[in-house]
């Protein structure tokens, strides 16, 4: 996998110095201007060229539309691409340090939508730091982002391939589902993934269906006994580290009543591809759909 | 007359928290059904012990501390349960006992601090210092879980002050088997500190003169508490209002009297938690809204039901 993603990430950068030349041009490029996931409008006087991410998600979107050079200041958890480790890092993206954001100098700040990042917003707003506000839950999210981060940081062309690829993939016919699933994100208490979410999307694309599909936000608190009685065929839990460990949950008597947990059915999910939106959603569904052939 | 109510209501409560449920299960499959037996009895019976220990260890720290605002929480517990419960997350400690067993321990190791700290005042625990010293230790706690949640990742801040809200989602014939074992003690000691609990009202001195030792009876009443308190939040995490008002409902109706105040008000804190996590899981269902959110919305308009009639009269 290592090698493949280094070879998109040549072609990425190939597509970059392709269009390098248009958009570096200052007098051509008109300022960008978009509204972002907050309603709120973003206009920037040129291209951004030193971009803070706040984000895992959008820091991977950024090199994604060829912005990777542009970005000055990270998160501890922006760990992808590979490329990313070599930014700076300015906190962990929680609470955003302003301070620490406004040293690297940025004339862009790409926040997640969260109401604990509220007060880092007006903050910036009051030292003339743009900032833009993105929310990626589904697929759509990370599809209309790229289009606009690719505006903010001149690389609209890009930008917009990197969105197409994606609406490709949403608007592709799902196959019948063969699995039911349900999306374990916490044990105590049960937290599971609902339709809001781009894993419910990547599910349902290879192949299975989730049983809590009717929740509508990304992710919901639910009673242990919906879980047993909706009776799912596969649990499927998103691991950070690659060595797929029982989850301890499985181990609780009460989690027995499930009997895809009773049965030891538990999907691993890799961390790195599963764990946000991210635009290698091709890739994700088919690592997926490989993943459930197995556990049958 | 209202014995038999109260006795009748906790059956009732009992009785509707294993019919009621996000899935259907028709009356007649109910006996043979797995969800029942797995999940839904455990978790009614957890229910009903861990709001009755709350309820009894509010009223026994309020008769301590002489405070009608005291409630379980109050001298420190769920900052010291909060602290452990955050640190096995941030730690990612192994195993399905990991969490229950790390709140537990914080939950001792605040109690034992406030403990120390109140012991400057003297041997006999002076209330204002025990509650001064809770609140310190409280803050203290917290500080140092917020620190900690700061610096580890935003799943894991999330689902920690989730866990820190409350709730019975962990039930299981395990659990409520330790309980079981676990609670009689702190519950018989409360109960045999009763009478001296009742002197302790007229004032230390006067208690005195009564017959009670009034430096052995706090300590063994706050060492009961908080016992029953850190159980609770280690199978539970925090719910809040079962400790603060069902004492109070429990005078409006039974009267100052521990002897019967403590009994009633374990009855009464059960009734109220089993009834909470029923609507908790069902309200909302397949979605489970957090217990003390509900034990609030309940328990707040009772009690000011109660407290008008009671003024008026």
């Amino acid at each position: 996998m290592g090698r493949s993603s280094l070879r998109r990430w040549t072609a990425a950068l190939l597509i970059l110095g392709a269009c390098a030349p248009r958009h570096r041009h200052p007098r051509l490029v008109r300022a960008p201007s978009v509204t972002d996931d907050a309603g709120r409008t973003v206009t920037l006087a040129a291209p951004a060229q030193r971009v803070v991410s706040l984000a895992p998600s959008s820091t991977e979107l950024l090199f994604a539309v060829g912005a990777g050079r542009q970005v000055v200041g990270r998160t501890t958890w922006c760990r992808y691409p590979p490329a990313a480790l070599s930014v700076p890092v300015v906190g962990d993206g929680l609470e955003p340090n302003i301070e620490s954001v406004a040293a690297v100098h940025p004339d862009l700040v790409v926040l997640y939508r969260s109401p604990s990042n509220g007060a880092a917003l007006t903050q910036l707003e009051q030292l003339g730091i743009p900032a833009v506000v993105l929310r990626q839950d589904r697929l759509e999210d990370v599809a209309r982002d790229a289009r606009l981060l690719g505006t903010l940081t001149g690389h609209p062309a890009v930008g917009d391939s990197v969105a197409q690829t994606l609406d490709v993939v949403t608007a592709g016919r799902p196959p019948v589902a063969h699995v039911h699933i349900a999306y374990v994100v916490w044990d105590s208490p049960p937290i599971v993934i609902g339709a809001g979410s781009f894993l419910d999307q990547l599910g349902t694309l290879a192949g299975a269906q989730n049983v809590f599909h009717d929740l509508r936000p990304a992710s919901a608190p639910v009673s242990l006994e919906s879980l047993a009685s909706r009776n799912p065929d596969v649990i499927a839990v998103v691991d950070d580290s690659s060595a797929a460990a029982t989850p301890s949950f499985a181990q609780r008597p009460e989690w027995k009543a499930v009997p895809a947990v009773r049965a030891g059915r538990i999907l691993h999910l890799p961390g790195d591809l599963f764990g946000r939106p991210s635009p290698r959603a091709a890739q994700a569904i088919a690592a997926f759909a490989r993943l459930l052939n197995t556990a049958k | 007359m209202k014995w038999g109510g109260l006795v009748g209501a906790a059956l009732l409560t009992l009785t509707l928290a294993v019919v009621l449920g996000p899935t259907r299960i028709p009356l007649g499959e109910l006996a043979g059904s797995e969800i029942v037996r797995d999940l839904r009895v455990p978790r009614a019976l957890l229910g009903f012990l861990v709001g009755g220990s709350l309820a009894v260890s509010g009223a026994g720290l309020q008769a301590l501390v002489r405070n009608p605002l005291a409630d379980p929480f109050l001298l420190g517990l769920s900052g010291g349960a909060g602290l452990g419960a955050v640190g096995a997350i941030a730690l990612r400690l192994p195993g399905p006992w990991a969490l229950p067993i790390a709140a537990f321990a914080g939950a001792l190791a605040a109690m034992a601090l406030v403990y120390r700290l109140a012991l400057v005042s003297g041997a006999a625990l002076d209330p204002r210092v025990l509650l001064l010293a809770g609140v310190v230790v409280g803050s203290f706690a917290a500080a140092i879980t917020t620190a900690i949640v700061s610096l580890s990742e935003a799943e894991q801040l999330r689902n920690a002050f989730l866990w820190l809200w409350g709730g019975l989602s962990g039930a299981s014939w395990t659990t409520v088997g330790v309980l079981a074992v676990y609670l009689p003690l702190p519950l018989l000691l409360l109960l045999g500190s009763a009478r001296s609990l009742d002197l302790m009202a007229l004032g230390d001195e006067p208690a005195g003169y009564l017959g009670a030792d009034v430096t052995r009876v706090r300590r063994r009443v706050y060492l009961a508490a908080s016992l029953l308190t850190a159980a609770a939040v280690a199978v539970s995490g925090v719910i809040g209002f079962v400790g603060l008002i069902i004492p109070h409902v429990g005078r409006m109706g039974w009267g100052h009297r521990h002897r019967t105040l403590l009994p009633v008000s374990f009855l009464g804190g059960g009734v109220l938690l089993v009834l909470a996590d029923t609507l908790a899981r069902t309200a909302v269902a397949p979605r489970e809204l957090p217990v003390g959110i509900v034990t609030a919305l309940i328990g707040v308009p009772v009690f000011a039901l109660l407290l008008r009639r009671w003024v008026r009269a």
